[in-house]
């Protein structure tokens, strides 16, 4: 059996060592690459409930991330399976942003702070060109390596987006970074998901603590609004036509700086572009990028310079406990478990099976109506699958056709000079 | 444009004909010449089509599974990864990587219904087993675009998105996967080939439009020939021709 001697041989270059912590589908281990002698974190995927193959959600960051290189996303080296299980190799990762925020032995200066809100959207502004949503921005996904960089990581539940009416769920984000359009339950969103929470995660460097901690959708919402007041329908046109919409009674903003008082007017000026309301208005990561808050003095600090929490001393005997030594003591986003419910929801949602009559027909409409705006000239009863109409399918040009067909093309490209 | 075609890995990842018009050397034992390779390669397209819509699955994933199949064959041989298992497990895996999950037991019902012959048999744990080999295979590239997305803008871009043009021009692009475009040209480019046979076949003047495109028009015609070329030789593919060629791959020596 080669292929299997071969996975073995992957897998015996990586040695493993100590559980790093549980993952979103998975244990994930440190390892160490003999060949390279490189320290990676090795993320191993349970199999899917109901023989379902590999997991849904790690086939989605294995997908995105094979496409995704850049300084600040996280890189994925490698990928094997061994005894069953998919193994997934990844750039080993001091910390993560959430450490650094909650270390009380850490000051961040200002200058410390605009690196790292600088990095987060440098990530995001190249997963936004690549069109890709991360969907799940929050400062314990923001990995910190050894020379101070930031990279993205946990891509289970981003996507690719740019198909103005592909409808996504809204269960994405931790509740504390949810745009409140995602909470008034729209369908049809875009980049400026990622924007409120990174907005929400300079909040936090800020403040050092998270800045608006909802204990349920509908408290989320109030604490969004009392931040910055109700949105009036000339802030935000389109709010009353979400789906979830009710109506909150209205209350004033408070001003910006009683919020933040230390925060710079520069800073104050890209967090409240950044926590615009109407997603058409807010900020886009590009144009945060080019904010004069990244220009101005303090300049950012270097990240080799960046304050870091101290290294942590090997757990002397309990191993199993406590498995994830990023998070600290207190763990303080909502539990894991409330965030994860979208899976099942989208595979549903895209599965024609329960809808569709005619799946080929459903299939085209979106992708007609997404660029022909309006003006639909396709009825919905036609049939496009030419391929599948007929088994093994008669092709769409009889061969009476061809030689008068191909005639014709040789004659139109004689002289194409 | 979803996503950008040229940074991608579909990209980096073209393959030159003389690249994807190689038997595996364990089939070439087996008798297997490049023709029996291609008439394999096209049976299972339609074996996984056929499978597709009674799974009831978008278009986009059945393009996707034929791509991830075509792509498997440029590395492994037909002898170890048996096509008949290869073809089910692409669509199952397509399924998830484009966001529209089709159950493994589902598959196996239909496959079990469709095909009466043992060869097709295959159960939930063999496709499962088959999936990690196939992604393995694949490298883990998953992101494969598609011409239709494209189509759709030029056609209504030259103002020839009426129904008889693109019904047409569908099906043309539909009708690419028997072959193996996708492992070897950008999408926008096979669909810019589609249309033109179908201006050519409708006999539309669209040389203005097409005159204006920045597109090298040689390559264009290049890929029109090809496809028409498929049409020309698809009369004389007959069940034999293939029962031929899958008869030589199960030959033992």
């Amino acid at each position: 059996m080669p292929e299997t001697d071969l996975s073995k041989k992957v897998a015996d270059r990586y040695l493993k060592g100590e559980v790093l912590g549980e993952g979103t589908y998975g244990v994930v281990y440190k390892a160490i690459d003999s060949k390279t002698g490189q320290t990676v974190a090795i993320k191993k995927i349970r199999l899917g409930k109901q023989k379902e193959g590999v997991n849904f959600t790690a086939l989605r960051e294995i997908k995105l991330l094979k496409e995704l290189k850049d300084p600040n996303i996280i890189e994925l080296i490698d990928a094997f399976p061994h005894k069953g299980n998919l193994h997934l190799v990844f750039e080993f990762m001091e910390t993560d942003l959430e450490a650094v925020i909650r270390d009380r032995n850490i000051f961040l200066s200002p200058a410390d702070i605009k690196t790292y809100l600088q990095m987060t959207l440098k990530g995001l502004a190249y997963c936004h060109k690549k069109w890709v949503l991360h969907r799940d921005m929050k400062p314990n996904n923001l990995l910190i390596g050894s020379n101070g960089l930031l990279k993205l990581a946990d891509f289970g539940l981003a996507r690719i987006f740019g198909s103005p009416d592909r409808r996504f769920t809204h269960q994405v984000f931790a509740r504390w970074y949810r745009a409140p359009e995602l909470l008034f339950g729209t369908k049809q969103y875009g980049a400026g998901v990622d924007v409120w929470a990174a907005a929400c995660i300079f909040a936090e460097l800020l403040l050092r603590r998270p800045f608006l901690q909802g204990s349920s959708d509908i408290d989320q919402l109030g604490k969004i609004f009392a931040a910055f007041g109700t949105p009036t329908p000339s802030q935000w046109p389109d709010m009353i036509y979400l789906p979830d919409y009710v109506e909150y009674q209205f209350v004033p903003a408070p001003p910006l700086r009683s919020l933040f008082p230390m925060a710079s007017d520069d800073a104050l000026d890209l967090l409240s572009k950044m926590f615009t309301y109407d997603p058409n208005s807010r900020i886009s990561v590009q144009q945060a990028l080019d904010h004069r808050y990244f220009s101005s003095a303090p300049l950012p600090t270097i990240p080799d310079k960046l304050p870091r929490p101290a290294p942590k001393r090997e757990p002397l005997t309990s191993r199993n406990v406590d498995v994830n030594p990023h998070d600290g003591p207190t763990v303080l986003s909502p539990p894991r478990k409330s965030r994860r419910v979208m899976s099942e929801r989208e595979g549903v949602e895209g599965n024609a099976f329960q809808v569709d009559k005619n799946p080929r027909v459903g299939e085209f409409r979106p992708a007609v109506s997404e660029i022909m705006g309006g003006n639909e000239q396709v009825p919905m009863s036609m049939d496009f699958s030419i391929f599948a109409a007929k088994p093994p399918s008669r092709p769409t040009i009889n061969s009476v056709d061809r030689s008068h067909l191909k005639r014709k093309l040789d004659l139109e490209f004689q002289h194409p000079e | 444009m979803a996503a950008n075609f040229w940074t991608s890995s579909h990209y980096k990842q073209l393959l030159e004909q003389e690249e994807v018009d190689v038997v595996h050397p364990m089939d070439k034992e087996k008798g297997i010449n490049l023709e029996d390779f291609k008439l394999i390669k096209l049976h299972m397209a339609n074996y996984v089509w056929k499978l597709a819509q009674h799974v009831k699955v978008r278009q986009r994933v059945v393009a996707t599974a034929v791509s991830y199949m075509r792509r498997v064959y440029t590395r492994k041989s037909l002898t170890e990864y048996d096509p008949r298992l290869v073809a089910p497990t692409c669509l199952y895996l397509a399924s998830k990587a484009e966001e529209s999950t089709v159950q493994a037991r589902l598959l196996v019902f239909y496959i079990k219904k469709l095909y009466s012959d043992d060869k097709y048999r295959y159960e939930i744990k063999d496709i499962l087993e088959m999936e990690m080999k196939i992604l393995e295979a694949l490298n883990y590239y998953l992101v494969v675009f598609h011409p239709y997305r494209a189509l759709i803008q030029f056609l209504q871009d030259a103002g020839m998105n009426d129904m008889s043009m693109t019904q047409l021009s569908w099906g043309l692009v539909n009708d690419t996967y028997r072959m193996d475009l996708i492992l070897m040209h950008p999408p926008h480019l096979i669909a810019l080939a589609c249309l033109y046979i179908a201006t050519v076949y409708r006999e539309k003047d669209a040389t203005a439009w097409f005159e204006e495109l920045r597109v090298d028009m040689n390559v264009v015609k290049n890929i029109s020939m090809e496809i028409l070329d498929f049409y020309e030789n698809h009369r004389l593919i007959t069940d034999e021709r293939i029962n031929v060629a899958f008869n030589k791959l199960a030959f033992k020596p």
